[in-house]
């Protein structure tokens, strides 16, 4: 009877030690989970005006080789006031957070924005270019 | 034996238990209070905007055998513009829908801040509306209301309503606009002005309505400040003196309930205008609809105010727009 209980309790203290020492789940500074994947990359591009109305003409070019996304905007929106929103492959993330209205204004010096992938391992950098609708 | 007779004594109480459990409880009709009662609502919505109502229903009753209602009056703290009344009849929705209105009495009388309908028919219950029609002296001010109901046996019940924050916003609806013809809106006068009251205006000029079907780009209705680039402008030939530059933020179905009218329960408020943030923006927007909106900031800083497009007529070149406005300075 002792000898069962022993090796009962044994077997608890086992499996008590194995779940203790089981790996924590891999979170990242900004509380978001790592995961196995690697892709990283711009899915989709929407830039919204101060009226959170599309601004676009058409669909914006994302080019994932080059990293780059080509979006025409409207004749007469505001470039100083525009709402960028980006579509990313799963469980990746962006550097700089998106928290607001962006300037856009500077068409010569297109903004940069940084895709960081599901394992944190791969980062690529996109250049957004804004080009006006001519007259 | 004993745990035989303990066995049908546990099953008939537990059946006893059961049938009182399920038992419905008796209902007793509540007792009226034994005297003259009252009971009053706020019916309406949103800030309170001079040259608006604000509606009340004032309940009274009380029972017949303490005899019946002889007047009922509403004491403003700030008396109401004449349009101010209370409703003389009862209403009851009929099986159509539409309400129905029997008088109780003679039409209200207003004297200075009391509105009064005397009872001229015999009456133990009756809810009236109260509209206090807001006026401008009113204004940036609270007000209170105290609804008071007489019975013929000289008891008297009194009800206190409020405070009210009196909104220090303005309102002007149904603008009609016109390119080329009345496309001078002033936000200091809340009018639009054709060319030649423009030019006697021209200080007050704030924004110019023009509409232009451009091809390959987007145009259509604008309201564009009078200085801003003149490729907003095009083919517009401002009158002299008019070159203010306002500022100017294009929303999207804010449909205010007032300027508006239409199903949505949004309201902009005092504020709004108070929190509105107008750094960097433009000073002219294009391409709006029908149910869009601008939010203008004039070029002294004097006045915001909220421009909203009732109706967009492309055909027509023209447009009916509503403004809610706000005095800063």
């Amino acid at each position: 009877m002792m000898k069962r209980y022993s090796t009962i309790t044994l077997l608890l203290l086992t499996a008590l030690c194995w779940m203790g020492c089981r790996k924590d789940t891999p979170i990242d500074e900004d509380g978001l989970l790592i995961t196995d994947r690697a892709e990283c990359y711009v899915s989709n591009f929407e830039l919204l005006g101060s009226d959170f109305q599309t601004v676009r003409t058409k669909n914006a070019e994302i080019d994932t080789v080059a990293c780059t996304i080509g979006v025409t905007v409207f004749y007469g929106t505001d470039l100083k006031h525009l709402y960028p929103q980006f579509t990313l492959v799963t469980d990746a993330k962006l550097d700089p957070k998106i928290t607001g209205f962006t300037d856009f204004s500077d068409l010569a010096t297109p903004r940069t924005y940084t895709v960081i992938s599901g394992n944190r391992q791969v980062r690529k950098t996109y250049k957004v270019t804004v080009t006006v609708q001519p007259r | 034996m004993n745990a035989k007779y303990f066995g049908y004594t546990l099953g008939l109480f537990s059946l006893c238990l059961s049938i009182v459990g399920c038992k419905d409880k008796d209902y007793a009709i509540p007792e009226p209070k034994n005297e003259l009662q009252n009971d009053c609502i706020k019916r309406t919505l949103g800030p309170n905007l001079a040259g608006l109502n604000i509606e009340f229903a004032y309940a009274m009753g009380l029972p017949a055998t303490r005899g019946k209602i002889i007047s009922a009056q509403v004491e403003a703290s700030i008396q109401g513009d004449t349009a101010t009344y209370l409703e003389n009849k009862s209403y009851y929705t009929n099986g159509s829908g539409e309400d129905v209105g029997i008088p109780i009495g003679d039409s209200s009388v207003n004297q200075g801040n009391v509105t009064t309908v005397t009872f001229t028919k015999d009456t133990n219950a009756v809810t009236l509306r109260y509209y206090y029609r807001i006026p401008k002296a009113a204004k940036g001010k609270e007000v209170r209301f105290t609804f008071t109901a007489k019975s013929s046996n000289g008891e008297t019940v009194s009800y206190v309503m409020g405070p009210y924050a009196i909104s220090n916003m303005d309102m002007a609806l149904d603008l009609p606009v016109k390119d080329g013809d009345a496309c001078f809106i002033s936000v200091a006068d809340m009018a639009v002005y054709n060319e030649k009251d423009a030019t006697a205006n021209a200080d007050k000029i704030d924004l110019v309505y023009l509409y232009r079907a451009i091809p390959n780009i987007t145009f259509k209705h604008a309201l564009v400040s009078p200085g801003a680039d003149t490729a907003y402008l095009p083919g517009v030939v401002l009158p002299a003196g008019v070159n203010r530059v306002t500022k100017v933020k294009k929303t999207w179905a804010l449909r205010d309930f007032h300027l508006a009218r239409l199903q949505y329960g949004i309201y902009i408020d005092d504020v709004d205008f108070r929190q509105l943030d107008m750094t960097g923006t433009p000073d002219y927007a294009i391409n709006l609809k029908s149910e869009a909106g601008v939010w203008v900031e004039t070029a002294d800083g004097k006045y915001r105010a909220y421009i909203y497009i009732n109706k967009a007529d492309d055909g027509k070149k023209s447009g009916t727009i509503s403004m809610k406005r706000y005095t800063l300075k």
